[in-house]
């Protein structure tokens, strides 16, 4: 019987993927032209150099010193005011196109998540609520661990993009040269030792839920957005790419791939993968459809399999699952048009299209 | 008493002695609490309707009883908990439900997660665990066993003790469900799951009054206790009749009152002690050795305090209105009452004093009268308003304050606190239903029957009690000292003190490493305690800016109660809110430290259990007795209109209480005292100590000696 219940998991899994992204794709996507949360972002070109000296095992796609061209985009999750608090992200394509490349990967601010498989990821969404920039009430009230994920992760007072440290959190496959089966964490940090902006420090459970922009706030909507723009402008933005790498074992433990435990670093520490640098900044439309997927991964680098959508493999899963969405947005953008930029007006605290 | 008037005084005793039978009647419905008992106008069996209405409530919680065995044993609970990993968890905060602040939390409390399965309804436990000091609790569960198809529903079950039972002399804890916290099972999705802060009002303490009472709310379904069943049928079966009689007075009184006279309603309800005692030996019991005897070993059991200079002279005071509200309808002064007493002999009056109105005319608070042997007729009356002032004194002094409410406030501490301590099992079944009652009295007593029948108004009687309640301590508390030979109630005080201090000695020692280990809950009871406890009494006052004549008064007042009440001020170290309180700490460590406290803990156990037991027996069972004939003794006298106002005969009737006040009086008396469930040697709940009830029957006939029939002292306070 055991066979079955494992493919009834598997049958659950697959109908919760499959209809999420139908979901979003029929009631967002396709109607509002919107991504699922990050649509208030900034697209960036560049190139990026396999590190010359790897500590990591040996990789066909990561071969040493090897340069592939980038496409980035940074993000601020869900508001569409960038004075909010936010969590940022970066995302990153091994490609100067909007959507073909050989290896993608989405990385949010935080060392852990607010999120951990694909069971919570649905009551994450299902539990927003949100209301002039105060969200996740209910969620915060019920699931300490994410309430500790969210307090990590929101960059309220961020002064760039750049000086944030970004984690892709849940384990990938890592299967080397070697052909011994491994798992990967990656990240991204400023390739300059500068202090990391925005971080938080005992914020109240009960502040966890409001977003929204802090009383006499100076700050414009877009501030983040022109900072890069600027920076980008003078001299550009160089970043390190690392990864953490861990070896598979028979009797692992289910919580190494738990997004909300961090691997030890003293164990697992932090390798360097590559540099890169963006020398180039996309304008509002080519960010806007520039499509980011975890589809878009070697064989030997991509999303692990998961069991049941307890499983916390469930979430690149979903992830993975995600395509609709994604082409029933850029489907929309065609016919539509594009969605306007983010205006530099006072209607703040904001997430939805048009105000 | 010579030697034929103690025959005929047992024999008396014997005729009017209160048997407690459990035998069931035809008819008999069942109550749903004794709490919504009415003075005056009882909604017990008083129309058709009503009989009705209880019969079919009776059927209905026949039916519910038959029902619950039902679901019990298609649907039993099962204690093995179905985990492999115990991946995820659900936690929270239990806390009290304070009406201004939420900041005490409720430690050790167990909690556990069931689950019900979708088409047989079987119930698997998911996990359980216990709550730490701060109130937090994490239960660890499987998540695919609570996320597992055949599963209907999810809850999280706090549970609270509330009663103990032993299987020969292994004492275990009964627990049951306090709230039930429904989970949604999509919410549980992995990890911690929080049901955040649950706050219950959970043995919460009263606002709205100066006193450690309980506060019961509204909605039963969190009431802090109920009364077990068989405390509800014995109170019924052997309420029904005076019930019946006391509604006849009133329809009579209501119809037509001239057709009913006092002789009519004392002739109506059974004959007590005095009235016996009256057939065989007319005006004995109005005579002054029965007056000493009564104020020695009677319902009152005064304090006799020694006089300064005179050797062999003795003094019982009662202390009147004074400065609390009251009416002007009752005498109430202040009565110091001389006795001589000879070695070996009755104590016999020689001289009444009376400080206080005696009359409606004189309001003068601080007028005195004293009377002597040689005053004739007055000499009866004044030993007749003397027996009355004992009387109130004896209930609100004695019994409501010094029992009732002392009681309660170990009971709330009690249950507040402990839950796995071993002294639960010697606490709770002494200190069960004290607050229940108490909550009764409230409406029906002190806030129904007292202020129309005595001096005191409600808010008087309030305010009295927590005075008074500021000289009770456990901390050096000793029972009564033994005059002589014929001082019988303080020889059995003494006897059950000590017999009870025995059992102390051999529980504390057999269970001493689990009440150390669980430490913990007796520094939050002795938190509570302290915290809780009144004012030290007569500490708020500012005697310095009194006149002479009432700082004499407090004086004299302060010297007697802490002499009556064996209290030390200098024990009462604590202070809170700025204010000394009577309460003395046990500990101040949550975790075991000093071997003090491990004494102290005894002592407080030992004292409440005796303010529980013996102490309230005694006066409850000897109502019937000393009030249970109007004329002889009542709850107050009415000044009337004449000049000599209660130094009037007893054939007075403008002075004797009205016909309500009498049936009133002579149904509540009845009603105390015999009303009675839960005795200790009876063990009806199986929750005393075999041990402690080995030792009561094995010093049975010592106590049968001193006129205590053992089998007759209560567990507990619960009339």
């Amino acid at each position: 019987m055991l066979w079955f219940g494992a493919v009834i998991d598997k049958l659950v899994l697959w109908w919760y993927a499959r209809l999420f992204s139908f979901l979003i794709a029929v009631f967002l996507s396709f109607p509002k032209r919107q991504r699922m949360s990050h649509n208030n972002g900034i697209g960036g070109e560049g190139w990026l150099k396999i590190t010359e000296e790897p500590e990591f095992p040996e990789h066909d796609f990561f071969e040493k010193g090897a340069v592939f061209p980038v496409r980035i985009r940074h993000a601020s999750a869900t508001f569409l005011d960038d004075a909010m608090n936010c969590i940022r992200s970066i995302s990153i394509k091994f490609a100067h196109n909007r959507y073909k490349s050989p290896f993608d990967l989405e990385m949010n601010t935080g060392e852990t998540s607010l999120f951990w498989s694909a069971a919570s990821f649905m009551q994450f969404a299902k539990k927003r609520n949100e209301k002039w920039g105060v969200e996740y009430v209910e969620y915060n009230r019920h699931y300490p661990e994410g309430l500790e994920g969210a307090k990590k992760a929101v960059r309220r007072h961020a002064t760039s993009f750049y000086n944030l440290h970004y984690y892709a959190k849940t384990p990938f496959l890592f299967m080397g040269k070697d052909k011994i089966k491994r798992y990967a964490k990656y990240r991204i940090i400023p390739l300059e030792d500068v202090k990391e902006s925005g971080l938080e420090y005992n914020i109240s459970d009960w502040d966890m839920s409001n977003q929204r922009v802090l009383p006499h706030e100076k700050r414009g909507r877009n501030f983040l957005k022109y900072e890069y723009e600027d920076r980008i402008k003078r001299h550009g933005a160089s970043y390190r790419l690392q990864i953490q790498v861990r070896t598979a074992s028979d009797d692992e433990d289910p919580e190494i791939f738990n997004n909300m435990v961090p691997w030890n670093e003293q164990i697992y520490p932090w390798m360097e993968l590559a540099t890169f640098h963006i020398d180039k900044v996309l304008d509002w439309k080519e960010s806007t459809l520039s499509v980011f997927s975890l589809n878009n991964m070697p064989k030997s680098l991509g999303v692990l399999p998961a069991k049941s959508i307890f499983d916390y493999n469930s979430l690149n899963y979903m992830r993975k699952h995600s395509e609709l969405a994604r082409k029933a947005r850029i489907l929309s953008l065609k016919i539509f048009g594009m969605v306007p930029p983010i205006p530099d007006n006072d209607n703040r605290n904001y997430s939805e299209w048009g105000a | 008493m010579d030697e034929k008037t103690t025959e005929i005084y047992k024999a008396c005793l014997k005729e009017t002695e209160i048997k407690y039978g459990y035998g069931d009647g035809f008819f008999k419905p069942r109550l749903a609490g004794i709490n919504h008992l009415e003075v005056g106008h009882s909604k017990i069996i008083s129309n058709p309707v009503t009989i009705l209405l209880e019969a079919i409530f009776s059927f209905y919680k026949n039916l519910r009883r038959r029902v619950q065995k039902l679901n019990a044993l298609l649907f039993p609970r099962r204690h093995h908990i179905y985990a492999k990993v115990k991946d995820s968890y659900v936690t929270g905060r239990l806390m009290h439900l304070d009406r201004a602040e939420m900041n005490v939390p409720i430690h050790n409390a167990e909690v556990e997660l069931w689950a019900r399965t979708k088409f047989t309804f079987q119930w698997k436990k998911l996990g359980v665990t216990v709550s730490d000091n701060e109130g937090n609790f994490e239960i660890r569960y499987t998540l695919r066993e609570a996320r597992n198809f055949f599963i209907r529903s999810i809850q999280l079950e706090i549970y609270q003790p509330t009663d103990v039972k032993y299987n020969g002399d292994r004492p275990s804890t009964t627990y049951r469900v306090y709230h039930c916290e429904k989970i949604n099972k999509s919410d549980l999705i992995g990890l911690g799951y929080s049901v955040n802060t649950i706050a219950l009002p959970l043995w919460e303490y009263r606002t709205d009054i100066d006193l450690p009472r309980a506060y019961f709310p509204e909605n039963l379904r969190f009431t802090p206790e109920v009364y077990v069943q068989g405390r509800e049928d014995a109170l019924i079966q052997q309420l029904i009749p005076i019930e019946l009689t006391k509604q006849k007075h009133l329809f009579q009184i209501k119809k037509e009152p001239g057709m009913l006279t006092l002789e009519d309603i004392q002739k109506d309800y059974p004959e007590n002690l005095t009235l016996a005692m009256e057939k065989k030996l007319p005006g004995y019991t109005r005579g002054d050795e029965w007056f000493g005897f009564r104020m020695m070993n009677g319902m009152n059991k005064a304090s006799f305090m020694p006089d300064k200079d005179k050797k062999g002279i003795y003094h019982v005071k009662f202390f009147g209105a004074g400065d609390y509200e009251h009416n002007n309808e009752y005498a109430f002064p202040d009565t110091d009452i001389e006795f001589e007493i000879h070695k070996d002999k009755t104590p016999l009056p020689v001289a009444i004093t009376f400080t206080g109105p005696l009359n409606a005319l004189n309001k003068d608070p601080f007028q005195t009268r004293t009377f002597t042997r040689n005053d004739g007729e007055d000499w009866l009356a004044a030993k007749r308003l003397a027996r009355v002032c004992g009387a109130v004194c004896a209930e609100v002094d004695e019994h409501y304050t010094g029992t009732h409410v002392n009681t309660e406030q170990f009971a709330i501490a009690a249950f507040r606190n402990f839950r796995k301590n071993p002294v639960t099992w010697i606490l709770f079944p002494h200190l069960k239903e004290v607050s229940l009652i108490n909550a009764g009295a409230d409406k029906t007593i002190i806030g129904g029957y007292l202020p129309t029948a005595t001096a005191l108004t409600t808010k008087g009687l309030v305010n009295r009690c927590r005075d008074i309640l500021g000289v009770h301590n456990w901390k050096g508390w000793q029972p009564m000292e033994v005059i002589n030979e014929t001082h019988t109630y303080a020889k059995a005080e003494n006897l059950f003190w000590n017999l009870l201090g025995d059992f102390m000695d051999f529980f504390f020692e057999k269970y001493e490493k689990d009440i150390k280990t669980f430490w913990n809950e007796v520094y939050f009871f002795s938190e509570d305690l302290v915290n809780h406890s009144v004012p030290v009494f007569l500490s708020e006052l500012h005697v310095e800016k009194m006149n002479a004549s009432k700082k004499e008064r407090y004086e004299r007042l302060k010297e007697y109660t802490h002499f009556q009440f064996g209290y030390h001020p200098e024990h009462s170290a604590e202070i809170v809110h700025g204010k000394s309180v009577a309460m003395s700490s046990i500990t101040k460590s949550k975790t075991f430290t000093r071997d003090e406290d491990f004494n102290n803990l005894k002592d407080a156990c030992r004292y409440a259990i005796m303010m529980a037991t013996f102490s309230h027996t005694w006066i409850n069972e000897h109502q019937y007795d000393d009030l249970g004939e109007i004329l002889y003794s009542c709850g107050g006298l009415r000044f009337g209109e004449k000049e000599s106002g209660v130094i009037g005969p007893e054939s007075d009737p403008h002075i004797a209480p009205d016909l309500t006040r009498s049936t009133q009086m002579l149904w509540f008396t009845n009603f105390l005292s015999r009303t009675e469930y839960g005795f200790i040697t009876r063990n009806e709940e199986n929750d005393i100590h075999p041990y402690f009830i080995e030792l009561l029957l094995k010093h049975k006939d010592e106590f049968m000696e001193l006129g205590v029939d053992i089998e007759s002292i209560e567990s507990r306070t619960n009339i």
